[in-house]
C-alpha cells in the first residue's frame, strides 16, 4: 500500500546528512544565529545578572543580593500557589485546545462543499489583537449587564460572577486563552492533514476502515509530529503569551489564598518587572522560568521526538 | 467551546458499506458540527462588528441591535487616531518581519536536515531556548543596546531586525522536511545539484503549504507587536498598529468603546486579507503526491 | 570662493536651526478630545514663542508612559516635560530623572487651588505642576430613588445613610443593586482622608519614608467594616475585576444599581449616558464614615514633571509651557471640556462669572468638596514608592472582603502585605 520511498524510517535527524561541509551549514544558520545572540541572549544575560541584586529600574539601583531573590520566590506561598496555577492552566489549554483544534481541522478537511469558507471563518477571530479580545470577553462576561448573563439570566435565571469567583475567573481565562490560540493550532493542523498520503487513507476506507478508524489508526500517528510541534509550541505560548489576555479579562484575579487566582508565572513577572519596577526580583522569575522551560524541553525533546512518526 | 468541540469528534465519517443514505447523513453532521463551531468561536468577533455600529454609551450594554454609529465611530479613528498612518506602518513591519523569518528559518532548517556537523545539538538547542525569552522580559537590557550601541531608535530597523529569527519556523521546517523522502535530496547530490539549488527547487515548492501556514501566523505575531516599538519609537511617524488601538483605549479614563470597535474592526482587515490570500497556500495538497 | 560661501551659509542656517529649542511633552490621554486641546495649546504656544517648539506625544498608559521616560532618561534622551500619575510620585522624585519646578525659576503658586498644590510640594519643594485633578463624588439615579421612596434632593452623605436608603430600595424590588463601584485603592485613600486619618505613618510619608500603613486604625475599620454591611445585606455589585471604572459606571448608566461612586471627571460623560439611558442623574459629595467630621479630599490626577538631564533652555521652556497650558483661561476651560477641576483660583472665579455653575448645577457639589478640604497630612495625600503595589494590595484585600474574610482578618493581611511591600521598597536605600 505505501510507496517504498515513504517506508524508509528515519527517526534519528543525524542520519540524514545528504550533503557536505562543514562550513556550508554554519553559513546558513549564521543570520539566524547572529539576530539571535545579538537581540536575545546578549539582553538575556544582562537581563539575568540582575537576579542576583535587588535593584529597581526607575530608581537605577542595584544592590548584590546573591541568591536571596531566589530564595524569597522559593520560600513565597503566593509564588508556589502561582506556580501551580500556571501548571493546571497550561495543561489545560494545551490538551482541550489542541483537541478542539485537531477536531475542527479535521472536519473541515473533508471533502464537503464549502469547505474553504469554513477553513477561513475557523481562523479569521485570530486577526482580532489580544488587548481587543480580552476587552470583548470582559464586556460578554460583566455580570450585571453582560451578554453572557443576560441570556443565562433569561434561560435558567442564573447570573454567574465570572469575574471574582475564583474558579469560574480561572475557568473563563482558560477557555479564553483555548479560544485565542485555536486558529494558530487549526492553521498548523490544517496544513499538516493536507500533508497526509490521499491514498493511504482512501486505501484504509476502501479496506473497510470505520470513520473514527480512519483517523485513530492512520491519520493521527501520521500527524505526530505537528502535534508534537504544537505541543511544543502551545506550552510556550500558555507559559510565556497569556498575560495580555489576564490583564486585560481578570487583572490577575480575584484574589484568593495567597495571589489572584487568574495570576500566572508570566504575569507575576510582568507585574513585579514592569509595574511594581521590582528588576531585580523579576529577572530572578525569568530566571527561574527559563530553567523550568529548557527542563520541559529537554524532557519532551528526549521522550516525544523518539516517538515522533517521521516519514511516515 | 471545548464541549462541542469533542462531541463533533465521534460524528466523524463512519464509512460502511453502503454509500448512499450513510454518507449524505454524515456530510450533514459534518456541515452542522463546523457551524456550531463557527458561531461560538467567531461570536467575539460578531459582537465587536455590532458594537462598532452602536453608540459609545451603548458598547458596554447587552444591545444587540445594530446602530448607525458606524462610521461616525470610523472617521473619529480615522483622522484622529492616525490609524491609516499606523496600519502603513504595521505593514511594512509585518511583511518584512515574515518574509524575512520565513527565508531565514528555511535556511536554519536546511542546515539541520541536511548536514552533519559538529555542535548541532547545541545549536539547535539555542535556536529553540529563545522561545523562551520574550521581548517583554528582555526590553529594558534589549532598549540600551538598540538605543545606544545601535542608535536605531526611531528607524523601521529597530522594530523589524531583532524579530527576524524564528525558533518556530526553524523547528517547523525542520519537522517538515524531515518528513521529505531522503532518496529526493539523495537523488539530488548525485545529479550535482547542491543544497541551495535543492532548496529553492525542491523543498520550497514541497513546502508551500507549511510556509503559508506560518506566515499567517508570523503575520499576526508582528501585527500584535505593542510594547517594544512604543518604547523604542520616540517618532510618531512609524509608530505602529497597536499602539494606535490602545491610545484609543488606554485614554486616561473615558473611553470612547464605540470608535475603539470600529477601530478594532478596521485594523483586522489587513490580516484578514492575508488569511484569504494564504488560505488557499497552507490547505493546498503536498506537492510530493500531486507530482508522483 | 563658492564653496567658502555655502560653508557660511550652511553654518547660517544651522545656527537658526539650533536656537529653537525643542521640547517634547509625553502625556497619557489617547481620546482625541483631550490630545487635540493639548496639540492645539502647543499650536498657540509655539507660534508666540518662536524659540521654542513644543511637541506633544501619546506615549501609552501612565504605567507605559513613566517606563518609557525613564528608560529614555538612561540615554540621555528623556522628554523635557512628562506627565507622571499621583501614585507614581514618590518614584518619580526618587528617581531622581526629575527637578522639582520650584527650582527651574520662581513661580508664583499662590494661585493655586491648596490641596491641590499640597499633594504636589514635598519637603518645601512643589516638584511639579498640577495639571489634571479630579476626586470622587457620589451619583445616584433620580427616578430610581424616587420609585424607591427616597427623596432625590437628600441624597445620603454617610455610610448609615446609604446603608439606609439600601434598605429601602431593597424593599422596593427595582430590579437594581443598590450601591456599585470599581474596587479601587483610590477610593480608600479618600475616605481615610476625610476622616483626617493618614494612610501611612511618618506624617503620611511626608516627613520621612513611610514604614508602615495605618490599616490598622479605627479609620480603617469604618471603611473595611462598611463594605462588610454592603457584603451582607446583598447591597454591592461590581464587575468582578478591580479598577474597572468602565464596567462599573456601564452598571450605573444601565440602571443595574441606583448608588455609584466615581471621579468627579466623569460628570459630563455619566449625565450623558444615562441621558441616553432614559433617567436623570444627580450627584452628591463623597458619602463618609458616620460620626465623623469631613475633613476633605486628597486630590487625585496626574502632574507635569520636568526631566532633570534637559538643557536648562529646554526645562524653562517646558515649565513656561506647563504654565501656559494650565493657566486661568485655558484651565477653566480644560475643566469644561473634560471635567477634571480647574486647578487655580482664578479659573473658578471665571467659571464663576461665566455662569458655568448655573450651566451645570453637577459641578457645584464636586467643588466645594475640593475647595472645603482641609489641610493636613491625612488630607495632603499619602506619599510612598511603592504606592501602585499598595493600593492594589488594598484592592485584593476589599476584594476578599467581599468574598466573606472577616473585617479583622482582610485588614490583618493587607496590612501586613502592604508594609512588606513598603518595606521592600525602602530597601532599595540601604
Amino acid at each position: 500500500m505505501l510507496k517504498p520511498a515513504r517506508v524508509q524510517n528515519t527517526t534519528e535527524a543525524e542520519e540524514r546528512a545528504v550533503f557536505r561541509g562543514t562550513a556550508l551549514p554554519w553559513v546558513f544558520l549564521l543570520p539566524s544565529l547572529l539576530i539571535l545572540a545579538v537581540f536575545v541572549y546578549l539582553p538575556a544575560l544582562q537581563t539575568l545578572r540582575l537576579a542576583a541584586y535587588r535593584a529597581n529600574v526607575i530608581l537605577g539601583t542595584e544592590r548584590f543580593v546573591g541568591l536571596a531573590n531566589f530564595t524569597e520566590l522559593l520560600l513565597s506561598p503566593a509564588y508556589r500557589q502561582v506556580a501551580l496555577q500556571t501548571f493546571v492552566f497550561t495543561l489545560l489549554t494545551v490538551t482541550l485546545g489542541l483537541l478542539s483544534a485537531l477536531g475542527l481541522a479535521w472536519l473541515a478537511s473533508r471533502p464537503i462543499r464549502g469547505a474553504n469558507t469554513y477553513r477561513l471563518l475557523l481562523i479569521y477571530p485570530y486577526a482580532l489583537s489580544p488587548a481587543i479580545a480580552g476587552t470583548l470577553w470582559l464586556f460578554l462576561f460583566n455580570p450585571e449587564i453582560g451578554l453572557v448573563n443576560k441570556i443565562l439570566g433569561a434561560l435558567f435565571d442564573v447570573r454567574p460572577r465570572w469575574l471574582d469567583t475564583p474558579s469560574l475567573a480561572f475557568g473563563l481565562v482558560t477557555l479564553a486563552a483555548i479560544w485565542k490560540g485555536l486558529a494558530y493550532n487549526i492553521v498548523f493542523y490544517l496544513a499538516s492533514i493536507q500533508n497526509l498520503p490521499g491514498d493511504v487513507m482512501e486505501a484504509a476506507e476502501i479496506d473497510g476502515a470505520s470513520g473514527a478508524q480512519v483517523f485513530w489508526r492512520v491519520a493521527f500517528p501520521l500527524l505526530t509530529p505537528i502535534t508534537f510541534f504544537l505541543v511544543f509550541t502551545n506550552v510556550i505560548s500558555a507559559l510565556f503569551d497569556s498575560f495580555a489576555l489576564t490583564d486585560i479579562l481578570t487583572k490577575g484575579g480575584p484574589y484568593t489564598g495567597n495571589a489572584g487566582a487568574t495570576t500566572f508565572l508570566v504575569y507575576q513577572l510582568y507585574q513585579d518587572g514592569f509595574v511594581n519596577f521590582k528588576t531585580g526580583a523579576a529577572a530572578a522569575q525569568a530566571a527561574l522560568m527559563l530553567a523550568l522551560v529548557a527542563f520541559i524541553t529537554w524532557m519532551q525533546f528526549r521522550v516525544g521526538e523518539r516517538r515522533v512518526h517521521y516519514g511516515s | 467551546m471545548a464541549r462541542e468541540v469533542r462531541g463533533s469528534v465521534p460524528a466523524l465519517p463512519t464509512v460502511g458499506a453502503g454509500r448512499g443514505k450513510s454518507r449524505h447523513g454524515r456530510v450533514w453532521v459534518t456541515h452542522l458540527a463546523l457551524i456550531v463551531a463557527i458561531l461560538i468561536i467567531s461570536a467575539p468577533l460578531l459582537f465587536a462588528l455590532i458594537k462598532s455600529t452602536q453608540i459609545s454609551s451603548d458598547v458596554l450594554s447587552p444591545k444587540l441591535i445594530p446602530g448607525g454609529a458606524f462610521f461616525d465611530n470610523l472617521s473619529g479613528v480615522w483622522v484622529d487616531a492616525k490609524l491609516g498612518r499606523y496600519m502603513f506602518n504595521s505593514t511594512v513591519l509585518a511583511v518584512s518581519v515574515t518574509v524575512g523569518k520565513t527565508v531565514l528559518s528555511l535556511l536554519a532548517a536546511l542546515a539541520f536536515v541536511y548536514f552533519r556537523f559538529p555542535l548541532k545539538g547545541l545549536a539547535f538547542t539555542l535556536v529553540l531556548l529563545s522561545l523562551m525569552l520574550p521581548t517583554e522580559v528582555l526590553i529594558i537590557a534589549l532598549f540600551d543596546l538598540v538605543s545606544q550601541d545601535l542608535k536605531w531608535a526611531d528607524t523601521y530597523a529597530a522594530i523589524i531586525v531583532p524579530f527576524l529569527a524564528s525558533a518556530t519556523g526553524t523547528f517547523l521546517f525542520r519537522q517538515h522536511f524531515m518528513n521529505i523522502p531522503t532518496s529526493l535530496a539523495d537523488a539530488a547530490r548525485i545529479d550535482g545539484c547542491g543544497p541551495l539549488l535543492y532548496l529553492t527547487r525542491i523543498l520550497i515548492p514541497m513546502s508551500w503549504n507549511t510556509i503559508g501556514a506560518l506566515a499567517v501566523i508570523q503575520f499576526v505575531y508582528a501585527w500584535d507587536q505593542y510594547i517594544w516599538p512604543l518604547v523604542i519609537l520616540q517618532n510618531d511617524d512609524k509608530q505602529v498598529v497597536q499602539v494606535g488601538l490602545r491610545r484609543l483605549i488606554e485614554v486616561g479614563g473615558q473611553t470612547d468603546w464605540g470608535a475603539v470597535m470600529a477601530g478594532a474592526i478596521v485594523t483586522m482587515i489587513p490580516p484578514l486579507i492575508v488569511f484569504t490570500a494564504l488560505q488557499k497556500q497552507f490547505s493546498r495538497g503536498f506537492a510530493l503526491t500531486e507530482d508522483k | 570662493m563658492r564653496n567658502v560661501k555655502t560653508i557660511l551659509l550652511t553654518l547660517a542656517l544651522t545656527g537658526t536651526a539650533t536656537a529653537q529649542t525643542t521640547v517634547e511633552f509625553w502625556h497619557s490621554f489617547g481620546d482625541a478630545k483631550r490630545t487635540g486641546w493639548i496639540q492645539a495649546r502647543a499650536d498657540e504656544f509655539n507660534k508666540a514663542n518662536p524659540g521654542i517648539k513644543v511637541v506633544p506625544s501619546y506615549k501609552g498608559s501612565y504605567n507605559d508612559s513613566l517606563q518609557a521616560t525613564i528608560l529614555a532618561a538612561r540615554q540621555n534622551k528623556a522628554p523635557a516635560l512628562v506627565q507622571i500619575f499621583e501614585v507614581g510620585s514618590q518614584l518619580a522624585l526618587d528617581s531622581g530623572a526629575f527637578q522639582p519646578i520650584s527650582s527651574i525659576k520662581a513661580v508664583d503658586f499662590s494661585d493655586y487651588i491648596k490641596p491641590v498644590i499640597n499633594y504636589y510640594t514635598i519637603g518645601g519643594k512643589v516638584n511639579s505642576l498640577p495639571f489634571n485633578s479630579s476626586s470622587p463624588v457620589l451619583y445616584f439615579n433620580q427616578d430610581l430613588m424616587k420609585k424607591a421612596g427616597l427623596n432625590p434632593k437628600t441624597p445620603p452623605t454617610t455610610y448609615g445613610g446609604l446603608l439606609k436608603a439600601c434598605q429601602k430600595i431593597e424593599a422596593a424590588k427595582l430590579g437594581a443593586t443598590c450601591f456599585g463601584m470599581s474596587l479601587n485603592g483610590w477610593f480608600v485613600e479618600q475616605w481615610m482622608a476625610q476622616q483626617g486619618a493618614p494612610l501611612l505613618n511618618n506624617g503620611n510619608g511626608r516627613q520621612g519614608r513611610a514604614t508602615a500603613t495605618n490599616l490598622d486604625s479605627a479609620a480603617a475599620k469604618n471603611i473595611f467594616g462598611f463594605f462588610k454591611t454592603l457584603q451582607a445585606n446583598k447591597a454591592f455589585t461590581y464587575t468582578g475585576k478591580l479598577e474597572d471604572w468602565d464596567g462599573s459606571d456601564a452598571i450605573f448608566t444601565n440602571q443595574k444599581t441606583v448608588f455609584h461612586i466615581t471621579s468627579t471627571a466623569d460628570i459630563g460623560n455619566i449625565r450623558d449616558a444615562a441621558k441616553t439611558s432614559g433617567f436623570t442623574v444627580g450627584v452628591g459629595v463623597l458619602p463618609i464614615a458616620d460620626g465623623t467630621k469631613r475633613n476633605g479630599v486628597v486630590i487625585g490626577g496626574a502632574s507635569l514633571w520636568v526631566s532633570k538631564s534637559v538643557s536648562k533652555a529646554q526645562a524653562e521652556g517646558a515649565l513656561d509651557f506647563a504654565l501656559y497650558m494650565t493657566n486661568t483661561k485655558n484651565m477653566a476651560d480644560w475643566h469644561k471640556l473634560t471635567g477634571y477641576y480647574p486647578v487655580r483660583q482664578s479659573s473658578i472665579e471665571l467659571l464663576r462669572k461665566q455662569g458655568w455653575f448655573t450651566q451645570s448645577p453637577l459641578q457645584l457639589v464636586a467643588f466645594n468638596q475640593l475647595t472645603k478640604t482641609v489641610p493636613s497630612p491625612a488630607t495632603a495625600g499619602g506619599l510612598n514608592g511603592a504606592a501602585i503595589q499598595t493600593r492594589k494590595i488594598i484592592e485584593d484585600g476589599l476584594q476578599k472582603l467581599l468574598a466573606g474574610q472577616s473585617v479583622e482578618a482582610a485588614l490583618q493581611e493587607t496590612k501586613a502585605r502592604a508594609d512588606a511591600a513598603l518595606n521592600e521598597y525602602n530597601a532599595n536605600f540601604k
